[in-house]
């Protein structure tokens, strides 16, 4: 890959004894928004913080448009504010004794740019954000919707090649964190402009991500695209961490139909389950909540009776417990599908949603 | 691949470190050196080496016995007036507690050496405004005489008692009152909450301030140097100085007095420190809480008076006595021979060397706390911001003239800079670069607070926007840095008006300062024209503050 505007490679981040990233490698096509996506303390922020410059590896490569800003190697470490990258913070970092304008011209007068540049760009970014009309405000007086977008605007002011977002919308209510997803999405689009973006929040990377990169302990689990991560998980960690998944125990006994996999799990309830590149050994099947049905579904391999233990009405959905004869299923079904507790019923599922892991 | 360019931040900061760090170590190192000096005491370097100066020690069993018979007083009673004040402004429900709790503040400002000239105008034997209306009632003799031990424990008690104040009320404040509501719940009455809940978790805050403030009365000097001479009463500080007036000066023993002053001093406050920070229970954090306030009935009446007692016997009557006195011929509150008169004032503000100290101490203030800030404050970020290797232990060795006695430092410096070729012994560059080493600490722990509190990211995303070092320094951490700024500018240049331990061994004929010129009037001439003096210095630091705070407001209230 060798147009990648990042590529890291062989990243390791220790602090004394502990491995914060432990030899991890990806690379970033131009225009491409890629997510880090993990639990706290797997390794994402130091990931960012190292190409963005504010924090040391310990070895490996990372390159930005080709040229190596840090390499163990050859003992080469660019300081941040000579890589040319922008970043958004999490907490913002809007300076509170500065303008609004002050504020997103930072970059550019750090830059030398003449005064009349200066005011044009600061002008098209604000106008980008919506807020031209907080120019002359003092930064300490914005909500916080409004600092989140004078810190997208201060970062693409002096068009950077490469945009480091560090959990910028975990601040923000629920409501006006989904608005700004849309939003920093349609901008990064219109912008064309790479991005490296780092989040906990698992529907959050899933919605605004061309690719996923699932960290876990200092590694990467998975990295693919959002249906990728979501339909196929390659670990336990991934069906996990992604979304809401059942893990079913067992062991695969044969070959089934139409290329599926025979999969016994404990209690001795055989599964038709879908063909998997790994190992036969694997004991683990991941299964969707979501993609469980609670009636017999007419081309299903898969369908077994079970009893509702507990309903949760959620509003968007409906949170079931079913007793069934591997245990208890999570089941999660639009609200329109109202099971009474204790009532009988037929789980039903495709082979090729049940994941061996 | 070549080495990068040397950055400015990579010299900077090892030099502004290395700068401070030998500044405070350079002194230290002479009064050791000193002290283990038994030749010709005025030879540098020494002749011989040997510990006959520190076994020499017990020869000054008096000037010890009366050090800890002052210390013992003074904390006593401080610890009292703190622990009542604490008490009954965080916890009952006396009107007016803000307002009381903000005046509390004022008995620091007064400093040992104002509290000490005033109790002398008060109660000074025969003179003494108290005792002379004392005798005018026909009592034989004198109400108490402040030249004495109790009178120099009086003094410091009043000083120190706000010092209490703050450390206990403190532990009072950082108390979930949850704590005590929940025994109350479960079915225990007011006293024995009080006995079973409160005490034992105020416990650790009052016996660290205890501890504190009798470390800090080891090493106080001027109200028992102005108490203390005129009745040939001497405490280990003044023995020290006492020492270096003899001829020939006997350096050493003076070195090794203050060193071992300064090792029971810093075992006491380590001590402190050990009891504030394992004897605390853990449901006491940094977190304020509103303490539940206690309806004291009808009790509110005698508390408010002791409340407003403290305050008055502290402030009011010191300074009222100074200001009474400063416009007198004679002191005096007989009505029928009071004799007004501005005279004192002008002497004080004329007099051959006394309007020129003014003049240095004014000249001193300002440019020790502008350049201090500055140095201080790119200090503060090295050691709490910059993750330079050895950070901490720059921290420890700044940090450390903080508890040294004042006048014990002020010995070590006097003994280093003589025998340095520069010449800048007997000017003002001395008593500058003396001033800036032992205020180091009240400028670090003032900015650090602010430090502390700067969101890192507002830096690192100055960086990521392109700003090298010094561009982001200045553009973006200075900025924000400004109110601990302003406020160490502000304690650096009170402190520095008022400096005494260290100015009286430094300052020669043609850089005399404001303290010591006081004390110097209060020992050999009159009573009158050193009040006069130090109700001017009193007066500039509050017209300092005065303007400084005005200019504040001015500021912050131009960016919102």
């Amino acid at each position: 890959m060798n147009q990648a505007r990042i590529e890291v490679s062989d990243l390791i981040v220790r602090y004394g004894d502990v491995t914060a990233v432990d030899n991890i490698a990806f690379a970033i096509a131009p225009g491409e928004l890629v997510t880090l996506l993990g639990p706290s303390g797997c390794g994402k922020t130091t990931t960012l913080r190292s190409v963005a410059g504010l924090e040391t590896p310990t070895g490996g490569t990372i390159r930005l448009n080709g040229s190596a800003v840090y390499s163990a190697r050859e003992r080469r470490n660019v300081p941040a504010e000579k890589r040319g990258v922008s970043m958004v913070f999490q907490s913002y970092a809007i300076w509170p004794h500065m303008t609004v304008f002050d504020n997103v011209a930072y970059g550019l007068r750090v830059r030398k740019l003449p005064q009349a540049e200066v005011r044009q760009n600061v002008e098209r970014v604000l106008d980008l954000v919506q807020m031209q009309a907080f120019a002359d405000r003092p930064a300490s007086k914005l909500s916080g919707g409004q600092q989140q977008r004078v810190a997208v605007a201060r970062a693409i002011a002096f068009s950077p090649s490469v945009l480091l977002f560090d959990e910028p919308l975990s601040n923000l209510d629920a409501k006006l964190r989904a608005e700004m997803r849309v939003e920093l999405r349609e901008l990064q689009r219109r912008l064309d402009i790479t991005s490296l973006y780092v989040t906990h929040d698992q529907e959050e990377a899933l919605a605004i991500s061309d690719r996923v990169i699932v960290m876990n302990g200092g590694r990467i689990e998975q990295i693919g695209t959002p249906e990728d991560i979501y339909n196929r998980p390659q670990s336990r960690f991934v069906a996990d961490f992604v979304g809401s998944a059942n893990l079913i125990a067992g062991k695969v006994r044969g070959q089934g139909a139409n290329g599926t996999l025979i999969f016994e799990a404990e209690g001795g309830m055989e599964l038709e389950v879908a063909p998997s590149d790994a190992p036969r050994e694997r004991t683990v099947v991941a299964l969707r909540s979501s993609y469980v049905h609670l009636v017999r579904m007419p081309d299903s391999h898969n369908a077994v009776p079970g009893r509702i233990h507990r309903r949760m009405f959620h509003g968007d959905f409906i949170q079931y417990v079913v007793d069934w004869p591997a245990g208890q299923l999570i089941v999660r079904r639009p609200p329109t599908e109202l099971f009474e507790e204790g009532s009988e019923v037929t789980v039903s599922f495709l082979p090729a949603h049940c994941v061996l892991l | 691949m070549r080495l990068p360019a040397i950055t400015p931040r990579q010299i900077v900061m090892p030099l502004v470190v290395l700068l401070c760090g030998a500044l405070v170590l350079y002194p230290i190192g002479f009064l050791i050196n000193a002290s283990l000096n038994v030749g010709d005491p005025s030879a540098f370097p020494p002749e011989e080496y040997g510990l006959d100066n520190f076994v020499n020690l017990t020869d000054d069993y008096r000037a010890l016995a009366n050090t800890l018979l002052v210390s013992c007083i003074a904390t006593v009673l401080a610890v009292i007036f703190g622990f009542l004040q604490a008490w009954i402004l965080t916890r009952t429900n006396i009107p007016g507690r803000q307002r009381l709790e903000r005046l509390m503040e004022l008995p620091y400002y007064m400093t040992p050496l104002i509290g000490a000239l005033a109790w002398g105008v008060l109660l000074g034997p025969k003179t003494g405004l108290i005792n002379q209306v004392w005798r005018s009632t026909g009592a034989p003799g004198d109400l108490f005489n402040i030249y004495s031990a109790y009178g120099i424990a009086w003094v410091m008690a009043l000083f120190e008692g706000t010092v209490a104040f703050v450390m206990i009320s403190a532990a009072m404040k950082s108390m979930d009152p949850s704590l005590e509501e929940s025994s109350r719940v479960l079915g225990a009455g007011k006293l024995r909450t009080a006995l079973r809940i409160t005490l034992p978790l105020v416990a650790p805050g009052v016996l660290s301030a205890t501890i504190f403030v009798f470390a800090e009365m080891l090493g106080s000097f001027a109200a028992a140097f102005v108490l203390g001479i005129p009745g040939r009463f001497y405490v280990v500080t003044t023995q020290i100085w006492q020492a270096t007036l003899s001829f020939p000066p006997d350096y050493g023993r003076a070195a090794a007095m203050g060193l071992s002053l300064f090792g029971v001093m810093l075992i006491t406050l380590t001590l402190a420190r050990f009891v504030l920070k394992h004897g605390t229970y853990t449901t006491i954090t940094g977190k304020a809480f509103r303490p539940r306030e206690m309806d004291v009935g009808a009790m509110r009446w005698p508390l408010l008076a002791i409340a407003w007692g403290y305050i008055i016997v502290a402030v009011v009557l010191p300074l009222a006595a100074l200001l009474l006195t400063s416009f007198e011929r004679f002191a005096t509150v007989i009505l029928s021979q009071m004799r007004f008169t501005f005279a004192n004032y002008e002497t004080a503000l004329q007099m051959g060397s006394v309007g020129p100290a003014f003049v240095n101490s004014l000249i001193l203030a300002i440019s020790v706390s502008s350049i201090g800030v500055v140095v201080i404050g790119v200090l503060a970020w090295i050691i709490y911001r910059s993750r330079m290797p050895g950070a901490g232990v720059a921290e420890y060795v700044i940090m450390f003239p903080q508890a040294v006695p004042r006048l014990v430092f002020g010995l070590g410096l006097l003994w280093a800079w003589i025998n340095l070729p520069i010449p800048i012994y007997g000017t003002l560059w001395l008593l500058g670069l003396a001033y800036f080493t032992v205020f180091l600490p009240l400028g670090l722990r003032t900015i650090a607070s602010v430090v502390l509190q700067v969101d890192p990211s507002l830096e690192e995303c100055a960086r990521v926007c392109g700003a090298g070092w010094v561009y982001q320094m200045r553009t973006v951490t200075m900025p924000l840095l400004r109110p601990g700024l302003v406020a160490a500018w502000l304690l650096i240049f009170i402190a520095s008006v008022r400096e005494l331990g260290v100015s009286i061994f430094l300052m020669g004929p043609n850089s005399k300062v404001i303290a010591p010129a006081i004390v110097n009037s209060w020992l050999s001439s009159s009573s009158e024209l050193s009040a006069a003096m130090a109700l001017i210095q009193t007066a500039t630091v509050f017209v300092a503050v005065a303007v400084l705070f005005s200019l504040a407001r001015r500021v912050t209230g131009a960016t919102q």
